[in-house]
């Protein structure tokens, strides 16, 4: 695209920029400058950036009218502090094994691409583990299976797109439709029972009164928070995700780097699995269902752009929350599935035609600035 | 080799040989050898009268490949009974995992001319003008459980009662309510798929409930999946701060329900499961569990499907009953497990 | 009738400078004005695509419209076809004033395009594709009969009438989707039909028929819009050219076939520009070899092409679009697999293909389009600038954010970014801010060897010159450039070298000093351009 005309300093401010005024003039360009430089050490904890903490205050403002919701429709319950706390507890158990899927869903997606075979690697990781040879193994035996196999499964789906050149889309709905099936093939389509109390006990246990699950959920989130927005790994994700060309000619290998990313969520997956087999004692091949749409609607309402280079950790984690407290919502008021499932559907609706109009409302202001200040 | 000695020389494989990596251990985790799986089978020969040979029958069987565990033993007992008889020949075609798989499937074994074939259609419906055809061709079916809409579709229906199920669970509730006193009870449901046969044992539940002034307080569906009953189990147990009783659908998403249970350290109530499975009848006898009694749905009757359609082949009739051919309809009935009982049906358990 | 007319300079850039034009025969164009446009302007956000273009189309007659890449003409077409609507000025149709809501609308009113990429249907008939979204129907139901009739009828006025119907385009070869495309023009009565570039999915013989057809419709009393880069092909078939530059109309009404090529070029790479060069060093470059490229090939794109660039050293490659640079300098960065040849750093041979290898010789690269292979718009200034040494800053993989803000705002102070805050989106910048980000990028690190694809396009004059002085002062550092650019003032002024290159081979290779613009001119069109021009 050609910019012919002349537009030295007229860039517009817009609303969504971090509040810095253009430093047009130089004093204040030093000043900047200066900024920039002092606040080296207190970057390190600075936040995923101004435009996503926006939308995460969104969020934020959305799951407090949930609970609202919750506590006008069942007063006696919401009247009871210790009941209160345990059914954050609650919530946050529920979210823990599809939050672990998402933070690995978050990474592909902002790489670009989409794993919707993360509920097949999760019940095929789980499934694994639960073998009776495995389980002979004890619980390292088990959980170093599940994630092996999370990784391995994981790499195949990376090596299959990056260098076989397959769309993700039908690269990883082959796998999904594979490891099922060789899930339902080693379990001999039985529901596997674990008899490991270590494997069982991560679910049934509880340190300093939170359970050990939101523990788990606690260490991959903030991972995958130091993993996106202070390593190279991260930068070259979003980077890969957002103009793969200007990723591969600044040198960055993008065919590696996107194998790597569908490891990743093969990893997380593997935790996952351990993590669902502990809750449900238990494994089966048709374990997990539909992960991959909770996964995948959670980051896409946390903000995650579908066509990559933009997404937050966080927005995601509040995506997975903000599902399951509508479930434990509509659990606590005793309504039906059908109705919960068309609730989610609206909220996914709702926030992708938010993020739209963001968009528009911006290129409509950017097309306005230029028609007026141009001669 | 016994599979406990093969697992210590794997494991030595593991430990001894510095160079056996990640790929090996995972191979060999592949093996998922139990001790032998049980099936439920009716001894050929106890007994004179039907299980004398007689001449030589194919069977052919056609149910939807089994993706949970009552499928899975519904496959094992047909086959299992099969080969208890000298004089069956088992031909099973592959089920699909829909109507349109099972219908070319059971198109090609009706040209193979089998002597009777033993149907568990994915949905009766859809299944039903192959059904049809074969019966016209000469070839007697014995619907399976999920009934044909045509009764001329079928020599014989033999059948699990889902309506039945609900009423037993929900007797055995509300008989154990109104013994101990309980007025305004709080009674929970963990339902399976929102499918036709779910709703017709929530309708038994509610409607055996009802007799006694009883309603259930809160239902949830899972998905027939261990973790989705954990799941929705733990959603429910949020809901209900005190519980007098849960009827839970099936005792394969029961694993996850009583694991839910376990988890939130819960035993204000008691627990009633459903089909039957194995590992519910072994709680039940234990009885250190919630789990106090399951109500069947026994996959026992592919068993007895494979026996029927023998005798029907063979121009047989049943050897208590005066008529000469094996009559058209069975429904089983639904029966509650208890402590008590428990020892009886272990053999039935899957 | 029909004059030549010089348009008046309508900014601060060409004011005066355009060369005296040549009087077209008065017998050129005789039929009635059926499309006039007056001071159209189109503007996308960032961009001002059309900003005053002028043009007038006769009946009967084949007006060409010249223009470089990003001149306007796509969005021009778009424009008469529906597609986009003019933001001002005028669209004057059959003398009366009209806009286009839709593409249907144009169509209806009788506006026919062809794109360079056909829009056929690959699975229906050609008669169904000629009568796409207009078919003839009673009742809601298709008159097939009638509607494959009609298409026999319409392929006959063409010339081709021993084309099937009912026959698949997919089963068409592409000249013969060409007349498909041109049927349906025809199935709306159309009274002017645009064509992009329609030559270039033809072999060379199919063009003489398609010119067969053109000269036929034109003397039906069509009007047809030519587009095309092939000079040769205007000369032939044109009536009178009209040169787009800059979303901006230089030159209006000149007769196809006398005016001078250079007088056509000129006016489309826009001599107009005052270039501020700066000085070249007194001494020639002496530095130490740097890259050398021997026999470099990958077929259809260039052939045998060798070159070096010593350390200090600003070669420039002049060539127009299509002759192989830009694909050469890829080839050279490891962004393309090359076919034959080697390519050494400092004597060291690099892996074919692959771009890690050639960054880590210490070769870097601007791209030629900025947006699309060099940025991450949304993201913060400092990350583009660190884009390829962010590994550099981190620790255990850690990525150290302030150094790489400081480092960045150091880049932007030598190159006088404005604004210098490192923390907004790119996107914010403007085009010649953006190409200091990306130019910036690669004066991190230890880049030895740049390789800058037109670099100041889309660049307005002021952040030119600074370019200009970036890249000579990076030089003057002792850093290897080979420069890519279209306008060849711009090679000769930066460069030391220059490398004249057409159609896939270097033809001439001499110190800046020893040519002049004509020259290279000559060299860069001999051939194509310059046929049958009484140059």
């Amino acid at each position: 695209m050609s910019d012919a005309t002349p537009t030295p300093t007229a860039t517009p401010e817009r609303p969504q920029l971090p509040a810095q005024s253009p430093p047009v003039d130089p004093a204040e360009t030093a000043v900047a400058g200066d900024k920039a430089a002092s606040t080296g050490k207190l970057s390190w904890w600075r936040g995923d950036g101004g435009e996503g903490a926006k939308r995460n205050l969104g969020l934020i403002g959305v799951l407090a009218a949930l609970i609202a919701v919750g506590a006008i429709t069942k007063p006696d319950l919401y009247g009871d502090p210790t009941w209160v706390w345990n059914n954050v507890l609650a919530i946050l158990q529920l979210a823990s094994v599809v939050g672990v899927v998402t933070v690995g869903m978050t990474f592909v997606i902002i790489g670009g691409g989409i794993d919707l075979s993360v509920g097949a690697i999760v019940a095929l990781a789980g499934v694994w583990c639960t073998t009776v040879a495995t389980q002979s193994y004890g619980a390292g035996g088990m959980i170093f299976a599940a994630i092996a196999v999370g990784i391995c499964v994981g790499l195949v789906n990376g090596v299959l797109i990056s260098y076989g050149r397959l769309v993700p889309f039908i690269a990883t709905l082959a796998m999904l439709v594979a490891a099922r099936g060789l899930a339902a093939q080693i379990s001999n389509k039985q529901t596997q029972v674990s008899t490991s109390t270590v494997i069982n006990d991560i679910a049934a246990r509880k340190v300093l009164g939170i359970p050990i699950l939101v523990y788990i959920l606690g260490a991959v989130v903030l991972a995958g928070w130091v993993l996106l927005n202070r390593t190279t790994f991260g930068r070259r994700t979003i980077a890969v995700g957002g103009n793969p060309e200007a990723a591969r000619l600044a040198g960055i290998n993008v065919r590696r780097h996107t194998m790597l990313l569908y490891a990743l969520s093969g990893l997380c997956c593997g935790i996952a699995a351990i993590m669902l087999t502990s809750q449900a004692t238990s494994a089966q091949a048709a374990m997990a269902n539909l992960y991959e749409l909770d996964a995948i609607a959670a980051a896409i309402i946390g903000g995650t752009l579908l066509s990559g280079g933009r997404g937050t950790i966080v927005g995601s984690l509040l995506g997975v929350i903000i599902f399951a407290t509508i479930t434990n919502l509509f659990a606590i008021n005793g309504l039906s599935i059908e109705a919960q499932n068309m609730v989610k559907g609206g909220i996914i609706v709702a926030a992708v035609l938010v993020q739209q109009f963001q968009f528009k409302s911006f290129t409509r202001l950017l097309a306005r600035n230029r028609l007026t200040t141009t001669p | 080799m016994t599979q406990h000695s093969r697992d210590v020389s794997r494991r030595r494989l593991l430990f001894g040989g510095a160079a056996v990596g990640a790929a090996t251990l995972l191979t060999a985790c592949t093996s998922n050898e139990t001790p032998a799986a049980s099936t439920q089978t009716k001894a050929a020969g106890d007994g004179a009268g039907n299980n004398a040979p007689g001449k030589k029958v194919v069977i052919g069987f056609s149910a939807p490949a089994a993706d949970h565990g009552w499928m899975g033993a519904i496959h094992a007992n047909a086959k299992a009974q099969a080969a208890a008889y000298s004089d069956v020949e088992f031909k099973e075609v592959d089920g699909g995992s829909n109507s349109e798989a099972q219908r070319s499937t059971l198109g090609t074994l009706i040209a193979q001319k089998p002597d009777i074939i033993v149907v568990l259609p994915h949905d009766g419906k859809e299944v039903n003008a192959v059904a049809l055809q074969a019966m016209q061709a000469g070839i007697p079916i014995v619907n399976l459980d999920r009934a044909f809409p045509d009764a001329l579709a079928s020599r014989l229906v033999i059948k699990g009662d889902n309506y039945g199920m609900g009423v037993s669970a929900g007797h055995f509730i509300g008989k154990q309510l109104k013994d101990k006193g309980v007025s305004n009870p709080v009674i929970g449901e963990i339902a399976g798929l929102e499918i036709p046969l779910t709703v017709e044992r929530s309708a038994g539940f509610a409607a055996a409930l009802a007799t006694y002034g009883f309603k259930v307080s809160n239902r949830r569906s899972a998905e027939f999946t261990s973790d989705s009953g954990q799941r929705e189990a733990a959603q429910l147990l949020q809901a209900l701060p005190k519980i007098d009783a849960i009827w839970n659908h099936d005792d394969d998403q029961g694993i996850g329900v009583l694991a839910a249970i376990n988890q939130a350290g819960r035993k204000e109530f008691f627990m009633v499961g459903g089909a039957g499975a194995k590992v519910a009848i072994d709680a039940i006898k234990a009885d250190n569990t919630v789990l106090k009694a399951t109500v069947t749905y026994n996959p026992s009757m592919a068993s007895s499907a494979i026996s029927l359609a023998r005798l029907i082949a063979q121009g047989r009739g049943l050897g208590d009953l005066t008529e000469l051919q094996v009559p058209k309809e069975v429904t089983l009935a639904s029966e509650t497990i208890t402590k008590e009982n428990a020892s009886s049906y272990e053999k039935l358990g899957f | 009738m029909a004059q030549p007319e010089e348009i008046a300079a309508t900014g601060p850039a060409d004011a005066g400078t355009q060369a005296p034009l040549v009087e077209a025969p008065a017998d050129t164009v005789a039929g009635e004005v059926v499309l006039r446009l007056t001071d159209l302007v189109k503007t996308f956000p960032g961009v001002r695509a059309l900003d005053g273009v002028q043009l007038e189309v006769r009946a009967g007659e084949v007006h060409c419209l010249l223009g470089q890449n990003g001149a306007g003409k796509s969005t021009l077409i778009k424009v008469l076809a529906g597609v986009h609507q003019p933001d001002s000025g005028q669209v004057e149709w059959r003398g009366e004033p009209i806009t286009f809501a839709n593409p249907q609308a144009a169509m209806r009113a009788g506006i026919a395009t062809i794109y360079q990429e056909l829009d056929l249907v690959d699975d229906l008939s050609v008669g169904e594709n000629a009568f796409l979204g207009h078919e003839p129907r009673r009742m809601g139901f298709v008159r097939r009969g009638h509607m494959a009739r009609r298409t026999r009828q319409i392929l006959g006025r063409l010339g081709h009438g021993e084309i099937p119907p009912g026959r698949m385009v997919r089963a068409l070869p592409a000249a013969g989707k060409q007349i498909v495309s041109m049927a349906r023009a025809l199935s709306h009565e159309a009274r002017l039909i645009i064509m992009d570039e329609p030559s270039a999915v033809l072999a060379h013989d199919e063009v003489g028929n398609l010119f067969r057809i053109i000269r036929e419709l034109t003397a039906q009393g069509i009007a047809v819009i030519y587009i095309s880069h092939r000079l040769e092909e205007i000369r032939e078939i044109g009536d009178r050219v009209t040169v787009l530059k800059d979303g901006r109309t230089t030159a209006a009404n000149l007769p196809a076939r006398d005016t001078p090529t250079r007088d056509l070029v000129s006016r489309m790479t826009g001599r107009s520009i005052e270039y501020v060069f700066p000085e070249r060093p007194a001494a020639g470059p002496a530095g130490a070899e740097l890259l050398q490229v021997d026999g470099l090939t990958r077929s259809g794109e260039f052939a045998d092409v060798s070159l070096d660039v010593r350390a200090g050293e600003i070669v420039g490659i002049a060539g127009l679009v299509g002759s192989g640079r830009s694909e050469l300098l890829e080839t050279i960065y490891g962004a393309r697999p090359a076919e034959a040849g080697t390519v050494r750093m400092a004597g060291k041979a690099l892996r074919a293909g692959s771009v890690g290898a050639a960054v880590r010789a210490g070769m870097g690269m601007a791209p030629e389009e900025r947006k699309s292979q060099a940025l991450l718009l949304g993201e913060p200034i400092y990350r583009n600038v660190t884009l390829a040494t962010f590994g550099r800053y981190a620790r255990f993989g850690f990525t150290n954010a302030g150094a790489e803000e400081a480092e960045a705002d150091r880049i932007a102070e030598s190159l006088e970014l404005r604004p210098r805050d490192v923390r907004r989106p790119v996107r914010t910048l403007s085009g010649g801010n953006q190409q200091k980000v990306v130019v910036g990028r690669w004066l991190l690190g230890d880049t030895k060897l740049l390789l800058l694809d037109e670099p100041t396009r889309g660049v307005d004059i002021g952040a030119r010159a600074e370019l200009y002085q970036v890249i000579r002062g990076l030089a003057a550092r002792g850093v290897g450039v080979l420069l890519v650019s279209s306008e060849v003032p711009e090679v000769l002024g930066l460069a030391d070298r220059v490398l004249v290159m057409r159609e896939g081979r270097v033809i001439r290779e001499a110190p800046a000093g020893e040519l002049d613009e004509n020259t290279v001119l000559d060299l860069v069109m001999a051939g194509s351009l310059m046929e049958g021009a009484p140059a």
